[in-house]
C-alpha cells in the first residue's frame, strides 16, 4: 500500500470513515461510517471514487497533513478554511498536491464535519467489510481510534472512475439553527401528548458532549408520563430517545443497536446527513411529518441527487 | 395492528419512521421463550431471499422485532406484511437446543470483578453464594446487541437481580461478565457499559478476522465455570 500522508496534527477528532457497516445490527454491530454521508459522497464523486469510499472525517477542528507522494484529494462538508502550503483551496473540487506539500484544516465556524477524500481511498483495518472507525470498541480505521500525531495514512488502492463535477445545488448550506424533519417513533405514546407537542414546538440546544454516537438536547422538559422500564429494543441512527431526565437524545452514525429508553421520533432519512453537521451549542427544531410524507420527501430528494450521483441512497 | 399467531403471544406492530416497523410482544411471559421467538422471527426475515433486496435490518430485542427496509425496493405495506407473515410462520417454541453448551471459564471478584464485593453486600450474599448462584444457571443467549457481539443471557437467578450502575463505566474490559436486572451478559470486546461487573473470562470471544467474528449466537446455551485468579493467564488462549 502506498503511504500517502503523515499526520502532523490530528485535529479534534479525525477518523477514517466510509459508508459504514450495513445490515449487521442483529450482531450488535453499529453502522458507523460518515456522519454526513452526502458530503462524503460529494468528496468521493469529485475524484471518481465509489461514493462510499473511505476518507478522513474531521470534527470541528481539522488535521494538518504532510503528503508523502503526489496525491489528488477533495474536501467537502463543513468549511475548515483548508489551505495547501498556506494557500486557500476550494471545497468540492479535486486538488492536485505534490510530495512534501502540507494541507492544513483549521476550525469550522459553521457545521461540524469535513471530509478529506483521496483518489483511490484511504486504507484502514477491515472489520466486516468496512474500514470505518468505531472507537468505542476500537474497531476499523487506524487501530480503531481517532488519528494522532505521527500516524501515516496509506492509500486503499480503489479503482477511480471518471471524476464528477459537484453542482452548487448539491452543496449543503449549514447553519446554527437546524430544522430537521421527523416522524413519530414506536414509543411516542409513552410520553404525554402535551410533551410530544412540546418536543415538536421547542428550540433544542445541543449539549457540548455531542459526538458520533449522538447528541443530547436540552431546553424544554419532556419527562416521561410514567417511567415504567422497557426491555432493550432496536434503535438506529436518527432515532430520538427520551431518557428519564427529560432531555431527548438524537442518535447518529455510531448509535448502539439496542436501547432501553422510549423512542419518541425518527428523523427522516433525507435529513440524517444534515444531522451529522450539528455542533455543540447549535439549536435544533423538529418538524413533524407523517411516515408516508417522509418517505416521499426522501425518495424525491434522492432522485434529485441521483441526477448527479446516481448511486447515492439515503437508506 | 394487533394479532396473535396460532399458538404464540400477542403482538402489536407499530410504525418506526418512514422505513421501519416494530413488532412488540405485548403479553410477555417466559423471557427466554419470548426472546428466542423474537430472534427466530428476525432471522427468518433476514433469510427471506424474496425480500433480500428490500430488507436492511431485522433486529430482535428482548421482546420485539424491528424491520428496517429500503423504500426504493419494497413499500411500507409490503414490509408490514412481511413482518406479520414472519410472525405468523415462526413457531413460538424455540427453546429446544440441540447444541452442546458453551462453557465459559470465569474468574470472579478481585481485579477481574470490580463490582463483585458491592454486589455481595447489596444482595446480602457471601462471595461463595454469589459464585454458586451465578455458575449454577443454565443460560441461553437471548439476543445480541447494545455493543458488538454483546450477549444478553438469561434466565438469571432472581436472587442476583440488581439495577445497572448509576454511572456507566467509560471502559469495560473484553471478557467482562456482568449482571443487570433479569440478565447476565458477557462483553466480547472492550466497550463502555453500565452492567455490574462480577468477573472476567480469559476465553477469547471475538476474532475480528473470522467471517462470524463473535462466539455467541442467539439460542446458544451457556454455562459459567469458576476458575482461580492464578488460572486466568494460563487460560489465556483457551477457546471454548
Amino acid at each position: 500500500m502506498t503511504a500517502i500522508a503523515e499526520i502532523l496534527s490530528p485535529g479534534l477528532f479525525t477518523s477514517v470513515q466510509d459508508s459504514g457497516r450495513a445490515g449487521l445490527r442483529h450482531l450488535g454491530v453499529p453502522q458507523s461510517g460518515a456522519a454526513d454521508r452526502l458530503s462524503l459522497a460529494c468528496a468521493n464523486a469529485a475524484l471518481g471514487n465509489p461514493l462510499g469510499a473511505s476518507a478522513l472525517e474531521a470534527t470541528l477542528t481539522g488535521p494538518t497533513l504532510k503528503f508523502e507522494c503526489d496525491v489528488s484529494f477533495c474536501i467537502a462538508g463543513a468549511d475548515m478554511s483548508a489551505a495547501l502550503n498556506d494557500k486557500t483551496i476550494p471545497l468540492y473540487q479535486p486538488i492536485e498536491a505534490g510530495k512534501g506539500n502540507i494541507l492544513t484544516l483549521s476550525a469550522a465556524k459553521i457545521g461540524a464535519r469535513s471530509y478529506i477524500a483521496f483518489r483511490g481511498g484511504v486504507a484502514g483495518e477491515n472489520f466486516l467489510g468496512s474500514f470505518s472507525t468505531y472507537s468505542p470498541a476500537a474497531l476499523g480505521g487506524i487501530e480503531g481510534r481517532a488519528l494522532k500525531k505521527g500516524d501515516h495514512l496509506a492509500g486503499a488502492g480503489l479503482k477511480a472512475l471518471s471524476a464528477q463535477a459537484i453542482p452548487r445545488s448539491l452543496r449543503p448550506q449549514f447553519t446554527h439553527d437546524f430544522i430537521l424533519r421527523a416522524s413519530l417513533g414506536p414509543d411516542a405514546a409513552m410520553i404525554k401528548p402535551a410533551n410530544l407537542e412540546k418536543f415538536f414546538a421547542s428550540a433544542w440546544s445541543v449539549d457540548r458532549r455531542a459526538g458520533r454516537m449522538g447528541a443530547r438536547l436540552t431546553g424544554a422538559d419532556i419527562a416521561l408520563a410514567d417511567a415504567h422500564p422497557m426491555n432493550s429494543s432496536a434503535v438506529f441512527p436518527g432515532t430520538v430517545q427520551c431518557p428519564p431526565d427529560g432531555a431527548p437524545f438524537l442518535l447518529l452514525a455510531d448509535a448502539q443497536t439496542l436501547g432501553g429508553y422510549p423512542r419518541i421520533a425518527q428523523l427522516i432519512a433525507a435529513d440524517l446527513p444534515l444531522a451529522g453537521q450539528i455542533r455543540p451549542g447549535d439549536r435544533v427544531w423538529f418538524r413533524k411529518v407523517s411516515a408516508e410524507a417522509a418517505c416521499d420527501i426522501t425518495l424525491q430528494k434522492q432522485a434529485l441527487i441521483g441526477a448527479s450521483l446516481p448511486a447515492f441512497s439515503f437508506y | 395492528m394487533t394479532g396473535r399467531p396460532q399458538s404464540g403471544p400477542c403482538f402489536e406492530i407499530r410504525s418506526f419512521g418512514e422505513n421501519g416497523w416494530m413488532a412488540q410482544i405485548t403479553d410477555l411471559g417466559d423471557i427466554v421463550a419470548t426472546a428466542l421467538y423474537a430472534n427466530a422471527i428476525a432471522k427468518s426475515l433476514r433469510m427471506n431471499f424474496q425480500l433480500a433486496a428490500g430488507i436492511i435490518d431485522a433486529v430482535a430485542g428482548i421482546d420485539s422485532v424491528t424491520l428496517r427496509f429500503n423504500p426504493a425496493a419494497i413499500n411500507a405495506k409490503q414490509a408490514h406484511q412481511a413482518l406479520a407473515d414472519a410472525i405468523g410462520a415462526t413457531p413460538f417454541d424455540q427453546t429446544v437446543s440441540a447444541v452442546k453448551p458453551i462453557e465459559i471459564p470465569v474468574c470472579y471478584g478481585g481485579e477481574h470483578g470490580p463490582d463483585f464485593d458491592d454486589l455481595c453486600t447489596y444482595l446480602g450474599l457471601t462471595p461463595a453464594q454469589l459464585i454458586s448462584a451465578h455458575t449454577s444457571g443454565a443460560y441461553r443467549v437471548l439476543t445480541l446487541g447494545f455493543a458488538p457481539g454483546f450477549a444478553y443471557l438469561g434466565p438469571l437467578d432472581p436472587a442476583l437481580a440488581a439495577p445497572r450502575l448509576d454511572t456507566p463505566r467509560q471502559r469495560v474490559e473484553a471478557g467482562a461478565v456482568g449482571v443487570a436486572g433479569p440478565f447476565t451478559g458477557v462483553y466480547p470486546l472492550a466497550s463502555p457499559g453500565g452492567w455490574r461487573i462480577i468477573g472476567r473470562t480469559p476465553a477469547r470471544l471475538f476474532d475480528p478476522k473470522a467471517p462470524s467474528p463473535f462466539l455467541f449466537e442467539p439460542g446458544a446455551e451457556v454455562r459459567f465455570v469458576p476458575i482461580e485468579a492464578s488460572a486466568f493467564s494460563s487460560h489465556r488462549r483457551f477457546a471454548p
